[in-house]
């Protein structure tokens, strides 16, 4: 095993090999940069050229892409208001919060740290769970994945603002999501459900211009209205030593980071979860490090753990969707799903194989994650204070670039008009949403989760009837969720008693 | 000797005004119906490299994806928006005849009156089930205790049609469990002893034959190398009724991977099109890049296509009905 560890970082650390890589980030980093070309998409597209490549170099190439578009991901997010990528949506909230305080330097440098936390983890995970991870993976049933869902769908709970009147928006939201995740064709009848007579709607909303939409225009529209730049509020000269001090904030939270990175990774090793909901649950879980109603408040309006959490997730769950991509062949993401076409494309088969005889070419991946990430970070850092300017520049300046790039987004996924219908819907649903108070994390989390919870409960129930609720590995994820609900409950009737004290 | 040079000088420019090149300098566009990454668009992809040396004019084939109600959209697009000058291809879901057959609202399109190229690939639907499970054969699992449990992604697809159709008239004794996202997510069911086996394309399966996970024991119609030893479930139809159904819904499988052009393109260029894919499908850089990815295509003709298409579309009406309690469209 060591020896294979070994012999896979020599494979990466051949010039060829490393060529590629450095080829790779530099395609990932604008990819992840500009909002709604997607990782998976160009994945694909790239797919081709690395037929006459060896396999160590065809990984480095394509890993290397795509480990880095999680990063730069972040970027956008933070700097725009616009999520650069899907799993960068959750770093919106308070990321580009901290931008309009002026705090875009910090912000980025914790988005950066966090992210190669992040991608540390999910790699050494990776790599700690080839022994395990065929039992591991095959513990997990329909009724455990279904679980998840609503381990997922709990964290509403925790994403919503404190107090009766929060929660309940929380929860309305979040149940508008679920109602949103039923548009399309259903799994068991085949009926088209909600598809308002469109061909459009038949597969259902596309979450990349829901989620452009939703975060990018109201953001957009508040710029008009102020008139002024992003970082209106910020006392002159601050900028620019922020990075570090994100950076310290890292560390100064790391046990959180390497908490929200554990999370990102497993969510990532469960089969069809889908990158967005890692991040989500991540943000949920910083909240609950909030010690009083005074923080708790502070989340939303630029608090750095809301940075911290998903940074680390969206790229953990990298090294964790390898796992059962690598070990059974099943697509931990769309992007791997992709990348299962590339092993074909070079002769192997995922499988026990990957785990026995090519092991040195299983450890070369997970050195690619490990290099790719440092070097993007390294690179990163060298140009984020001049990054963090573009917060400075006049709104006027920047809003048509930035609508430009969102429109642009949008449309790709599926050079279908409609998507810029539903981009323009929901960015007036988001503006309204904005306006009144409500939350618009718990909507995203119910239309990602929607459909993991309802087909899995199918399954469960078809397969096992009511027997699945008593698995042992059900009962304790019940337990989580009870958990992750009354947490915040609790939380509040503690500090509540701990004032009138 | 003059005269002989003077009569093979005037011949050169006769004999390249002989051969028209209307693609030389010129783009096609294979519009896929699904998104970057799945079967159809590799299979389009691997194409679009080895067509040009085969069209005379060598044009640059590129892909376009346009996915969206299961490839309904790109062939609406290509039957009624696109021009008819011979430039843009079609490729998309095997079953969009069924989707004419049963009505379905939305549908722009004729199948018969598409400009048929051909298809690149048989994709045969196997049942299989895994090697743990004591059922070799069909009469085995017709005298089978308790019920198999069956995963399937939905309706509409050969994972839940196939073994659909087995359960009603072979009388089989499977249970479909269905809502799993991908016949990736079936396999890894199968592995953790959730579901008992998956129907599917054989391509897709094989890997796992071969890995021992599951074993084929039932087939459809459609011939692909690898699976002429199985049984077809249409002959061991009790009617022929049974038959026929079964028939109509493995039919669009003998046209695996369609593709087509406007219905009025010029009989001349789909002419040369259809050329350049029997041409471009034998190409040995083709076949070995193919092998690789575990693809394996097979040039089927336009006349075949189109014959399988006509027969699909004119059942009698009452067949018609039959099938469409059972076989929706779908993915």
């Amino acid at each position: 095993m060591l020896e294979a560890l070994l012999e896979g970082l020599v494979l990466v650390l051949q010039w060829k090999a490393l060529a590629f890589m450095l080829l790779g980030i530099l395609l990932g980093f604008w990819v992840g940069l500009l909002p709604g070309l997607g990782g998976a998409t160009t994945l694909a597209l790239m797919l081709p050229f690395v037929y006459t490549m060896q396999p160590v170099e065809a990984f480095a190439f394509l890993l290397g892409m795509h480990s880095v578009t999680a990063t730069t991901g972040d970027i956008t997010s933070v700097l725009f208001g616009v999520p650069g990528e899907a799993a960068s949506a959750a770093t919106v909230i308070d990321g580009y919060a901290m931008a309009k305080k002026g705090e875009a330097g910090r912000a980025l440098g914790a988005a950066l740290a966090s992210s190669l936390v992040g991608a540390l983890v999910g790699a050494v995970a990776l790599a700690a769970a080839i022994p395990v991870v065929r039992p591991l993976v095959l513990t997990f049933g329909s009724p455990e994945l279904l679980m998840l869902g609503l381990v997922g769908i709990a964290f509403i709970a925790a994403l919503s603002s404190p107090g009766g009147r929060g929660m309940l928006r929380g929860f309305l939201a979040g149940a508008l999501g679920l109602f949103l995740a039923t548009i399309g064709q259903d799994p068991q009848a085949g009926v088209a459900r909600y598809a308002l007579g469109t061909l459009y709607l038949w597969q259902g909303l596309d979450l990349v211009p829901v989620l452009v939409g939703l975060f990018a225009i109201p953001e957009i529209i508040d710029l008009v209205v102020r008139g002024t730049s992003i970082a209106s509020a910020a006392p002159a000269g601050k900028l620019s030593h922020g990075a570090f001090e994100g950076v310290k904030d890292t560390f100064r939270h790391f046990w959180l980071t390497i908490r929200c990175s554990l999370i990102g990774t497993f969510i990532g090793i469960m089969p069809g979860m889908g990158g967005a909901v890692a991040q989500w649950m991540a943000y949920g879980h910083a909240t609950h490090s909030a010690r009083n109603a005074e923080e708790r408040r502070g989340f939303g309006q630029g608090d750095v753990r809301g940075v911290l959490g998903p940074g680390a997730a969206n790229n953990s769950k990298e090294g964790g969707s390898l796992i059962p991509t690598i070990a059974f062949g099943v697509p931990g993401s769309t992007a791997m799903a992709i990348l299962l076409g590339g092993f074909y494309l070079l002769g192997l088969v995922p499988g026990p194989d990957m785990l026995s005889k090519h092991l040195p070419v299983t450890f070369s991946m997970v050195w690619t994650i490990v290099i790719a990430n440092v070097v993007t970070v390294i690179a990163c850092f060298a140009l984020l204070n001049k990054l963090a300017r573009l917060t400075t520049v006049r709104g006027s300046l920047l809003i048509p670039v930035i609508l430009v790039l969102v429109f642009i987004g949008s449309y790709t996924s599926n050079n279908h008009y409609g998507d810029l219908v539903v981009t323009l819907l929901f960015g007036a649903v988001g503006y309204l949403m904005v306006l009144a108070g409500w939350p618009r994390a718990p909507l995203v989390l119910g239309l990602v989760v929607g459909k993991i919870v309802e087909n899995n409960l199918y399954i469960s129930m078809a397969r096992y009837e009511a027997a699945w609720l008593t698995r042992p590995v059900v009962l304790v994820l019940i337990a989580i969720t009870v958990a992750v609900i009354v947490y915040p409950l609790f939380q509040a009737r503690r500090r509540a008693a701990a004032a009138r004290a | 000797m003059r005269s002989l040079l003077l009569a093979v000088l005037a011949a050169i420019p006769i004999a390249g005004l002989a051969q028209p090149t209307p693609y030389a300098g010129k783009t096609v566009t294979i519009i896929v119906g699904y998104k970057a990454g799945g079967g159809y668009d590799a299979t389009a992809r691997l194409l679009a490299r080895h067509l040009p040396k085969h069209i005379p004019g060598k044009p640059t084939v590129i892909v376009q994806n346009m996915p969206g109600a299961n490839s309904m959209i790109a062939a609406n697009h290509v039957y009624n928006v696109a021009k008819p000058d011979g430039l843009t291809i079609g490729t998309f879901n095997r079953n969009l005849p069924v989707a004419q057959l049963t009505r379905v609202d939305g549908v722009k399109y004729d199948m018969t009156k598409f400009a048929w190229i051909g298809s690149a690939a048989s994709e045969c639907t196997i049942l299989a089930l895994r090697t743990d499970l004591p059922y070799k054969s069909v009469d085995e699992l017709k005298k089978a205790g308790k019920p198999l449990v069956i995963g399937a992604t939905g309706p509409g697809a050969n994972t839940y049609d196939f073994p659909l159709l087995l359960k009603e008239f072979l009388g089989l004794n499977l249970k479909i469990v269905t809502g799993y996202q991908s016949s990736a997510d079936i396999m890894l069911a199968i592995e953790r002893k959730e579901v008992d086996g998956r129907a599917g394309s054989f391509t897709s399966i094989r890997p796992f034959i071969d890995r021992k996970l599951v074993r084929p024991v039932l087939r459809a119609r459609a011939d692909e190398p690898g699976v002429e030893q199985l049984p077809i479930d249409e002959d061991l139809a009790p009617n022929p009724r049974a038959k026929a159904i079964m028939a109509l819904r493995s039919a669009p499988e003998i046209v695996g991977r369609p593709y087509v052009m406007h219905p009025n393109t010029p009989p001349e260029l789909v002419k040369v099109m259809r050329e350049a894919f029997a041409k471009a499908i034998e190409d040995k850089a083709l076949v070995a890049e193919a092998t690789k990815a575990s693809m394996e295509l097979n040039y089927v003709g336009a006349d075949v296509a189109v014959k399988v298409m006509k027969e699909m579309l004119s059942q009698p009406k009452d067949v018609v009905d039959e099938f469409s309690k059972y076989v929706k469209f779908g993915e």
